[in-house]
């Protein structure tokens, strides 16, 4: 290995730990953080965190983008050296760094029942799936979003609405909810897989028309601008503003949909579940067939 | 009908979430701070636009997460204060 290809290497190793999936993954629970406040304080005149939230997500957003600057700016000094291969951009990775991160959760010592809002996100996943009452205790649940989110994208698979029911309601709200905070890298890596690029807003229709259908069909309650938003949110479009007075919409809804998208999106990969797994090796991507 | 406690339980879950968000912005500020050194280490002499660009964006992300963390922690104190109260 010649110096400079030990410089360039050295330099692509640095590139690739940048924090770019910490940082998202941060920004995702800040703005998860934000809408469940602003769902609670809608009525009310305490401001309850809610403005410093946002700062404090208009924050972690800029230091996203700074991050991927840097990492650009790494990229194309190798090019400048000559090491074209080394200047190309690998694969995104960033959304293994927020599911590998949930495994760091720390466990609730107490078996204490779960409190009044495991049954607000219970009933509220019923009311999606198209039932009318929560399922019974579900024993096996799961206990941390990464793991939700593949038994979510199994019950996508089988097309089962009461196995989505039965999985989500189980869960914690914590749990649920934190899907949310999980699935948008998930959700842009595997449309960029579907597109064979990176998702923009010329691919909205497209994603709409094929996604959407299979979402509405497994979940009848989930109001159509949560999945527009979120839709949205994957190609780079900004969301369409609330209009004055129309309520902040339920939290569970955007997490639920997060899940059950990536469950269709996985399955127009023709995926399975378990490639969610953050430690499982990259996905093959099979050639254009007209390359 | 919603009760106290639940109001309770949605600001602690909103809490929790921003915990979760503080301990990824403190990691990767850490790691931030492990690729400047290792950056520093590495590029040192170098006078390319492409370094000095890449310096001054790890030194604005650690900026930016510091303001953050300090806007979360105004967040979370704002919101515990409300759920005493209730």
């Amino acid at each position: 290995m010649s110096l400079i290809q030990e410089l360039g290497a050295r330099v692509r190793a640095t590139s690739d730990d940048l924090p770019v999936g910490l940082v998202t993954a941060a920004v995702e629970r800040l703005r998860l953080a934000g809408e469940l406040l602003m769902w609670v304080r809608q009525t009310s005149g305490n401001p309850m965190g809610v403005p410093q939230l946002a700062g404090a997500l208009e924050h972690a957003e800029q230091a996203a983008q700074a991050v991927r600057v840097a990492q650009d700016s790494l990229l194309a000094y190798l090019t400048a050296l000559g090491l074209t291969h080394d200047g190309a951009a690998g694969p995104d990775g960033a959304w293994r760094a927020g599911l590998a991160a949930e495994g760091d959760r720390p466990v609730p010592p107490s078996s204490a029942p779960p409190p009044p809002l495991g049954q607000w996100w219970a009933q509220r996943v019923s009311e999606l799936t198209g039932h009318e009452q929560p399922p019974e205790a579900n024993g096996n649940a799961a206990t941390e979003g990464a793991d939700l989110m593949r038994r979510v994208a199994a019950g996508v698979h089988a097309g089962d609405r009461d196995r989505l029911r039965r999985e989500l309601a189980g869960a914690s709200a914590p749990i649920g909810l934190g899907m949310s905070a999980l699935a948008p890298p998930v959700l842009h890596r595997l449309t960029s897989d579907l597109l064979r690029h990176l998702p923009g807003p010329d691919d909205l229709p497209m994603l709409t028309r094929e996604a959407g259908p299979r979402v509405r069909d497994l979940l009848p309650g989930l109001p159509p601008a949560v999945l527009d938003t979120l839709l949205a949110r994957v190609c780079r479009v900004p969301p369409a503003e609330r209009a004055q007075g129309e309520p902040a919409t339920h939290p569970a809804d955007s997490a639920v949909a997060s899940g059950v998208l990536t469950g269709v999106l996985l399955q127009l990969l023709h995926r399975e579940p378990d490639s969610l797994d953050p430690h499982a090796p990259e996905p093959v991507q099979q050639p254009e067939p007209n390359a | 009908m919603a009760s106290v406690a639940e109001v309770k339980s949605a600001i602690d879950a909103a809490i929790q979430q921003v915990s979760e968000g503080q301990a990824a912005v403190h990691a990767a500020n850490e790691k931030i701070a492990e690729a400047q050194q290792s950056l520093a280490a590495a590029l040192d002499g170098s006078g390319h636009d492409a370094v000095s660009s890449a310096h001054a964006s790890l030194q604005q992300a650690i900026m930016e997460l510091d303001d953050c963390l300090a806007a979360t922690q105004a967040a979370v104190e704002q919101a515990q204060a409300y759920v005493a109260a209730l």
